[in-house]
């Protein structure tokens, strides 16, 4: 991560240079599409005209270094960053399936009831494993205990976590490893069938074993949803994406079906971070 | 290898000995320690302190008991409690002709005519007052004869008392002058037995007397008040029923009836009455200053929990940046107001605004306004409500906002909205915080003096809660006001000076758990977190 700082500046044109990604090639039906993004925090442009497209029911890897702006990014697909104060997208729009998110007709509410998210540090809340899960469905109203019941197992299963907990649904989310504790974030997430599922370095504090489970799962949930993942973990977007993006200093690079990007990637500074010459 | 060679000679070589670098270091060590000793020492002292003055009293309110008995003080309340009651009853008799007044007033019914309607009541209040004329004057005839004796025994121990100190000091001579008087107790005793007799007859015409009267009882105008009449004839004939139980314990009673050690604690930690400096008799029941520290907390817990959770909240979850720089120190700074500042305020403008708007003709319909005095319980508790704002505000702000930020995230990312995520996540992810930070407050209210000194009406009474929640609006007298109040007038080791310090005692029982248990829930809550 050091070396950044000796690497040469990027120059423009080679941003310049980039196709037009919206519609990108080999994307077949897009179900995100940023347009130009400019994004601050105050006055500090973290972002700087990224224009992407995120196929529907498939992995798309958000890389980088630290710092990138890729965990930006993906918080302003679900509007999470509408809770810090001063920042916003000062230029260019995102639209799922077609409508602007950050259009003021757009509920934000229900967006992120679209748009499910699961964070770097799992964060169960301090209740019990049903609860957690149930949690989306009760603030959105939902009352009836068997509907209740019905998701819940279905969320857990979907989890990969029902069988590991049916016993003890009603103990508290802690009492669980932190693998599980993850998992029970994914169920959470999905309780409230969401189209779109954020992730946003989920397997960055678990162990090997744990990772290779989430991993699984994430193959496992595309088939029903559109996945997102911020990492850090190269050989975890090899393993688990279907396109992957990188990012450096607040600008795409390059975005290409994953296979491409790690065995020819379009770009020398691509090359360089996956070939761990930096980052 | 070399690169710890080039780190060692940036370390500048050292100048002082390793003994002298010791020597500070200990004296650092002693100083910090020191400091936290003499800390630890001064409550030890305190404490200690607090308990040997205390646990006298038990000793010498036991002697004060058994004097009660020996002297027949006790024999005399007796019949006294009999006159006492038959007294409320007139008075209520009195507060039935009032309501009723006041009820053909508001039908515009002309003042001659109300007196002309209620001429035989007031009749037949007068006559019922005239009914305990006798049993009044066997009452203060008995007090005087027991008050005698008491005077006699009493200063034949303080005599006894100083002998025995002569004699212990040697000063054997000096002893011999004193001269110990006998008491003949047996006769006072007998001739003040024979006040039962007396009481039997004086109770007899008076039952009599009263079962006419109350046969010849006038019917009043009003259904209401004709209906509080019948209930007070119920309790004259329950009164009237109750009387040939007193005269079995007139007969029964036995100034020799030991008295048990334990009811020298039993008296004070639920005796009803506090009277001290009192020419008949002392009681140091400590139960009217507790119920009136209570009644004051939890009318100001009333309005602080709101207030300052409602703040916390809002500050921590809702406010912008803006807000937030002007709320928190604001409500910071109350806890800033001298505590007699703020007992000055309440006496000059929120007593008088309460009394003022129970007056109003808004509030006719609670039932128990107006209220007659400025300065009660209501009064003190919105006083210490503002006392208490402050600490619960900190501390709750401090407990929701160490709440982790990734519950919030979670809770929005699932589509909730700001109420939900504080009414389900972040409020009950901080709630033993917040429940701990109320008892801070708590405690901070329930030790408070300054203000309930001057603002809780200092009337040593349980308040009468047959008017339900018009009891707050009485005066009380709270544990921390009779101690700044009386300690600086009793006689250094006297019972009443040690009933003080027992009282405190109490006090710091109280305090001292309450912290505790706040402490308790600090940690759990911490742990959950975690």
């Amino acid at each position: 991560m050091v070396n950044i700082i000796e690497m040469p500046e990027i120059t423009s044109p080679t941003i310049a240079n980039q196709p037009a990604p919206s519609p990108e090639p080999g994307v077949e039906r897009a179900m995100i599409e940023i347009e130009d993004v400019d994004f601050s925090y105050g006055t500090h442009q973290v972002l700087h005209d990224v224009s992407l497209s995120v196929p529907a029911r498939a992995v798309t890897a958000f890389i980088g270094p630290s710092g990138c702006g890729k965990t930006t990014l993906l918080r302003c697909l679900n509007r999470m960053n509408d809770l810090i104060d001063g920042a916003q997208i000062t230029k260019g729009s995102i639209r799922i399936e077609g409508t602007d998110i950050n259009a003021s007709s757009v509920d934000v509410v229900d967006l992120r009831r679209r748009v499910g998210m699961v964070f770097q540090k799992s964060n169960p809340f301090p209740k019990s494993i049903y609860d957690n899960v149930a949690y989306g469905l009760r603030i959105a109203g939902v009352t009836k205990r068997s509907l209740i019941d019905e998701a819940v197992e279905k969320s857990l299963r979907s989890a990969a976590l029902w069988e590991e907990v049916k016993d003890r649904l009603h103990v508290s989310g802690y009492g669980l490893s932190g693998g599980q504790q993850q998992r029970l974030c994914i169920a959470r997430a999905l309780a409230v069938e969401p189209e779109i599922v954020l992730m946003d370095e989920p397997c960055s504090a678990l162990d090997p074993i744990a990772t290779a489970k989430v991993e699984e799962l994430i193959r496992q949930l595309k088939e029903q949803y559109t996945i997102v993942i911020v990492t850090h973990n190269m050989q975890q977007a090899g393993r688990c994406s279907d396109r992957t993006a990188f990012f450096y200093l607040g600008r795409l690079i390059e975005v290409d079906d994953t296979a491409k990007i790690f065995s020819n990637p379009g770009q020398r500074q691509t090359e360089e971070y996956i070939t761990g010459r930096f980052g | 290898m070399e690169g710890v060679a080039d780190l060692q000679t940036l370390i500048p070589p050292r100048t002082t000995s390793r003994r002298v670098q010791a020597a500070i270091e200990q004296g650092i060590k002693a100083f910090f320690g020191g400091n936290a000793l003499v800390a630890i020492i001064v409550l030890a002292l305190i404490t200690i302190f607090l308990f040997r003055e205390g646990f006298g009293f038990f000793g010498q309110n036991l002697t004060n008991l058994r004097l009660y008995r020996q002297a027949g003080l006790e024999y005399v309340d007796i019949i006294r409690d009999v006159s006492t009651q038959h007294e409320a009853l007139s008075r209520k008799l009195s507060d039935i002709r009032l309501q009723e007044a006041r009820a053909m007033e508001k039908r515009s019914v002309p003042v001659e005519e109300i007196n002309a309607t209620l001429a035989p009541f007031d009749q037949f209040a007068s006559a019922f007052g005239d009914t305990a004329e006798n049993l009044r004057t066997l009452v203060s005839d008995l007090t005087d004869q027991a008050s005698a004796l008491k005077e006699s025994l009493y200063a034949r121990a303080e005599l006894a008392a100083q002998r025995a100190q002569l004699e212990r000091s040697g000063a054997l001579a000096a002893a011999e002058k004193i001269a110990v008087p006998a008491v003949d107790r047996a006769t006072a005793l007998a001739t003040l037995h024979q006040g039962a007799a007396t009481f039997e007859s004086v109770s007899a015409e008076m039952t009599a007397t009263l079962y006419t009267l109350l046969a010849q009882a006038p019917p009043l105008p009003d259904a209401a008040e004709q209906k509080t009449f019948d209930q007070w004839k119920t309790r004259t004939r329950e009164y009237l029923a109750g009387l040939p139980k007193a005269s079995e314990n007139l007969r029964t009673w036995s100034a020799e009836t030991p008295i048990p050690w334990y009811r020298s604690i039993s008296s004070f930690l639920f005796g009803r009455d506090w009277v001290t400096a009192s020419f008949w008799q002392d009681w140091y029941g400590i139960v009217p200053l507790l119920v009136g520290s209570i009644l004051v907390s939890i009318v100001a817990l009333f309005f602080a929990v709101p207030l300052g959770v409602a703040s916390a909240i809002y500050v921590s979850e809702i406010a912008s940046v803006h807000e937030k720089r002007f709320i928190k120190p604001y409500i910071e700074f109350i806890s800033a107001i001298p505590s007699v500042v703020l007992g000055f305020f309440g006496i000059a403008v929120v007593g008088q605004f309460i009394r003022a708007a129970s007056q109003s003709p808004w509030f006719k319909w609670i039932s128990f306004f107006p209220i007659s005095e400025r300065l009660n319980i209501f009064t003190a508790g919105c006083l210490l409500a503002l006392m208490a704002v402050p600490t619960i505000f900190t501390l709750a702000e401090d407990a929701l906002r160490n709440v982790p930020r990734g519950f919030k995230e979670a809770s929005y990312a699932l589509g909730a909205n700001r109420l939900q995520t504080i009414a389900r996540v972040l409020v009950p992810a901080s709630l033993s915080g917040i429940v701990s930070a109320i008892l801070l407050g708590l405690g901070r209210v329930i030790g408070e003096t300054m203000v309930v000194l001057l603002c809780a009406g200092n009337r040593i009474a349980i308040p009468d809660f047959s008017q339900g929640l018009g009891a707050i609006f009485q005066p009380v007298h709270t544990m921390t006001g009779i101690i700044a109040q009386e300690m600086g007038e009793v006689v250094r080791g006297s019972t009443h000076y040690r009933a003080l310090f027992m009282v405190g005692l109490v006090l710091f029982t109280i305090t001292l758990g309450i912290n505790y248990l706040a402490q308790k829930l600090v940690a759990r809550y911490r742990m959950s977190i975690g």
